[in-house]
């Protein structure tokens, strides 16, 4: 008994750091990592909460994870202030095009410019869905979160990640979606 | 030293004859087998990794350092000077060290206790070309890394537990990739299965055709890091060596092909 009364303030305390969700790093992991040196420990302690559970669960979340954690990755998304998800499909073109930026092509088949790879699914002709408000919300939200969709994949989480800016992910999805875009009037290289 | 730079100059032909590329193979192990025979051709039976062999097993047996000494009675696990078959069998637990150690790590270790150098003063490329020298003496041995000691065991599990971790920017962690991805591409290569294909870990460390380097697996790990933007874990230090010993483990049994040649 005297124990859980001297457990209680260390849960609050837990609760008032902010350390609510599951962790996976546990001292003896955390030794380990910060023999790697400063920078190698400073990257992979700050592991998130949710990448916490994709490590805990080895990347195939149980079913009774998979629906709060799939409605907490929605909650994520941020829309570009002005609400279009369509932007310039030529700004797009570079970032899909780009190893530093998106990097899209090395992972899927589609882009007239670079010899796709086959990670993810084909993207070619990805403009025959349409433009309708679901298809660009769908896609945009793939992008920007991509465990909304896939959860735990392998696709970087490009604007949780904070690696494209919700205007340039916009962009990315007029390079999709555009009929007039490259991505849909040229033919996808392959290899 | 004659010798060696004969043997340069005629890998150096040989490599960039190399550069008119035919068909490329599909599997990568085939392509690289294709590769090493029409080298092995051109530069009349000489590969690259034959260069760094000898200069490794140079300056594994010159007297070096400030105790002027050799590295020659450097235990690497079966005893003093006993080379052969050992990177089948690292890492493992040292009783002098008391620190599980892989091939790089022990290399550096017996740099500093037998022939006095600092820590700083280890030079890198001259480790990688000791640890080709060592590999040279253990092609066709066995994989037969079992965690038994209770460090090995502990370093074992972390290893594995690094191994499925996710972090970073790009959600990164060798599972991915090498676990759920295998046999995708996003470059040239596949993915490979780290845990199921033996071929995986037993061919390190090894000369890469592609862009004429000499990597162990602590290179090829930093690597993975590197192209996901993440920090790398220092050379030689446990993270690394952790890593190491969870996929040697995965390995086990298979014949070693060492040193590699890949892409
Ligand atoms: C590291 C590889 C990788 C990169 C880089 C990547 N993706 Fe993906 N992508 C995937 C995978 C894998 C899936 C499927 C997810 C799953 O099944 O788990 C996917 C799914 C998708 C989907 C949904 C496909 C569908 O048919 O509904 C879209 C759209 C998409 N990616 C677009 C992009 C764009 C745009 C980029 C660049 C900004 C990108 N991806 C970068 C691997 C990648
Ligand atoms: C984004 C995907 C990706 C991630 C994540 C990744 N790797 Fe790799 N890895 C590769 C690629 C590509 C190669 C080269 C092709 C191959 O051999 O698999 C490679 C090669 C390797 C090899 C050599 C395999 C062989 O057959 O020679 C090892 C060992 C390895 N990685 C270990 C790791 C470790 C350990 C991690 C985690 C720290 C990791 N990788 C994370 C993509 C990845």
């Amino acid at each position: 008994m005297r124990r859980i009364y001297l457990l209680i303030p260390l849960v609050l305390l837990g609760l008032a750091l902010g350390q609510t969700g599951p962790s996976y790093i546990d001292a003896e992991l955390q030794r380990l990592i910060q023999a790697g040196g400063q920078s190698y420990a400073n990257s992979l302690l700050k592991q998130a909460p949710d990448q916490a559970l994709c490590s805990i669960h080895r990347n195939k979340l149980p079913a009774d994870v998979l629906g709060p954690f799939i409605e907490a990755q929605r909650q994520t998304i941020k829309y570009p202030a002005d609400g279009k998800l369509m932007g310039d499909w030529k700004q797009g073109d570079a970032i899909f095009n780009t190893l530093a930026r998106g990097n899209c092509f090395s992972c899927h088949v589609g882009s007239p410019r670079n010899i796709g790879g086959n990670v993810g699914p084909s993207l070619e002709k990805y403009g025959q869905r349409g433009t309708s408000e679901a298809v660009q919300k769908y896609t945009y939200e793939v992008i920007y979160n991509t465990w909304a969709y896939f959860p735990c994949t392998v696709m970087y989480r490009f604007g949780h990640g904070g690696l494209l800016k919700p205007e340039e992910i916009a962009h990315v999805v007029a390079y999709l979606l555009d009929p007039a875009s490259d991505f849909n009037t040229k033919p996808a290289l392959k290899r | 030293m004659g010798r060696f730079w004969r043997l340069v100059g005629a890998v150096a032909l040989a490599l960039f004859s190399l550069m008119v590329l035919a068909q490329e193979e599909d599997d990568p192990a085939k392509e690289a087998e294709k590769q090493k025979k029409q080298l092995l051709e051109q530069s009349g039976g000489i590969l690259p990794s034959d260069l760094y062999v000898e200069q490794g097993e140079q300056l594994f047996k010159a007297k070096r350092g400030p105790k002027n000494a050799s590295l020659e009675a450097c235990d690497f696990g079966r005893g003093p000077g006993k080379l052969e078959g050992v990177v089948g069998r690292l890492p493992r637990y040292f009783f002098d060290t008391r620190r599980v150690e892989d091939l790089d790590s022990r290399i550096r270790t017996c740099m500093i206790r037998l022939q006095g150098f600092k820590p700083e003063e280890i030079s890198r490329s001259e480790v990688v070309a000791i640890a080709f020298y060592i590999a040279s003496l253990s092609n066709e041995q066995p994989v037969v890394v079992r965690p038994l000691m209770p460090q090995e065991k502990k370093l074992y599990e972390l290893g594995e537990r690094l191994f499925y971790l996710r972090a970073g920017p790009r959600d990164m962690g060798c599972a991915t990739c090498h676990v759920t991805y295998v046999g995708k591409r996003a470059g040239v290569l596949p993915y490979s299965d780290l845990l199921k294909d033996k071929r995986a870990a037993s061919h390190w460390p090894a000369f890469r055709y592609s862009n004429d380097q000499a990597w162990t697996m602590a290179d090829r790990i930093r690597a993975c890091y590197a192209n996901l933007g993440m920090p790398a874990p220092d050379f030689y230090s446990e993270p690394i060596i952790a890593l190491t010993l969870f996929m040697n483990v995965q390995a086990n049994g298979a014949r070693m092909d060492l040193p590699g040649f890949i892409r």
